[in-house]
């Protein structure tokens, strides 16, 4: 049987050498990052009521066309303020899917994929 | 709550490479905080490889678990955010979390009656890896990577916690609820099968 104390040494040596930031991985998956997103979205609609999607646009974020289709709707405050990426198609795909197919700007679901 | 700076020193490495200017962590949270959709998906955006990388090399082969527990990360640095103050950056704070959250998996793990076998008292010392021969960094990452990923789990997480994560035996006892000395068996054991299996990597 080998020394402990030199078996001790050669893991540290071989553990130093090959750093787990250094070991092999592969990037998130998408649908992952789609998951996350609307696993965030419902606690925060949950919790309180999002920033409104015309204060958003005009605090620089950029709308995709189904929340810009929202903010020119003659709807209350409080429907503008709504998580509508729940009720989106995107949504699901971007969750089931590693590739879905969207391709619409500003989408998170869409981002998510090109990332 | 984990400390980023734990993280930092153990030398975890970094979660993003778009590391925004000083201040545009505070920025990024507080507009998460208020509301903000956009945000919370630049915050997505921006961390969540890291984070799974993190955590892949710490969990693999388990993949089915990598998923899960990088979103408990997200969730539950979420319900801190509030706490964020930008003493140190987003992405030390999001590893502190993910820290934790993996030395829970291997406390969880460690903890449970273990069923590893004996290993046979041969004498392979032969068998281990040479660091003296002139190996390709590469190489002996993959390598490496592929004799831990063949260990039994119990086995390669101990090896892991111990030695990559520099987590002391005593340490490891501690937080499992076992002897000191039924730490040092199984690390024993975790070493002589990784040297039995390095040959046939």
């Amino acid at each position: 049987m080998p020394d402990r104390e030199q078996d001790e040494k050669l893991f540290i040596r071989l553990a130093d050498r090959t750093g787990l930031g250094s070991m092999p991985a592969r990037p998130a998956p998408s649908r992952l990052k789609a998951r996350i997103y609307s696993a965030l979205m419902l606690r925060e609609s949950a919790s309180k009521e999002l920033r409104s999607i015309p204060e958003t646009k005009a605090q620089g974020g950029k709308l995709c066309v189904f929340e810009e289709l929202v903010r020119i709707a003659p709807v209350s405050a409080k429907t503008k303020s709504l998580n509508i990426c729940r009720l989106c198609h995107a949504r699901v795909l971007g969750e089931a899917l590693e590739k879905p197919p969207i391709y619409w700007a500003n989408c998170p679901y869409v981002e998510f994929k090109r990332s | 709550m984990a400390k980023p700076q734990q993280a930092a020193a153990r030398g975890a490495g970094s979660v993003s490479s778009q590391e925004g200017p000083p201040g545009e962590d505070t920025r990024l949270a507080a507009a998460i905080l208020d509301g903000d959709r956009k945000a919370t998906a630049e915050f997505v955006s921006r961390y969540t490889d890291g984070l799974y990388r993190y955590v892949f090399t710490r969990l693999a082969p388990r993949t089915d678990l990598v998923e899960d527990l990088v979103q408990e990360v997200f969730l539950a640095a979420w319900e801190h955010l509030a706490s964020f103050r930008g003493q140190s950056s987003l992405e030390g704070w999001l590893l502190g979390i993910a820290r934790h959250k993996v030395e829970d998996h291997y406390r969880t793990h460690l903890r449970a009656p273990l069923s590893v076998e004996e290993e046979p008292e041969a004498d392979d010392w032969s068998l281990a890896p040479d660091l003296d021969e002139k190996l390709d960094e590469e190489r002996l990452r993959e390598r490496t990577a592929r004799v831990l990923d063949g260990l039994p789990e119990a086995y390669r997480l101990a090896l892991l916690w111990r030695y990559w994560e520099k987590c002391p035996a005593q340490e490891m006892a501690m937080r499992t609820g076992k002897t000191e000395k039924s730490i040092e068996r199984l690390l024993a054991r975790a070493r002589q099968r990784f040297r039995r299996n390095w040959q046939d990597a």
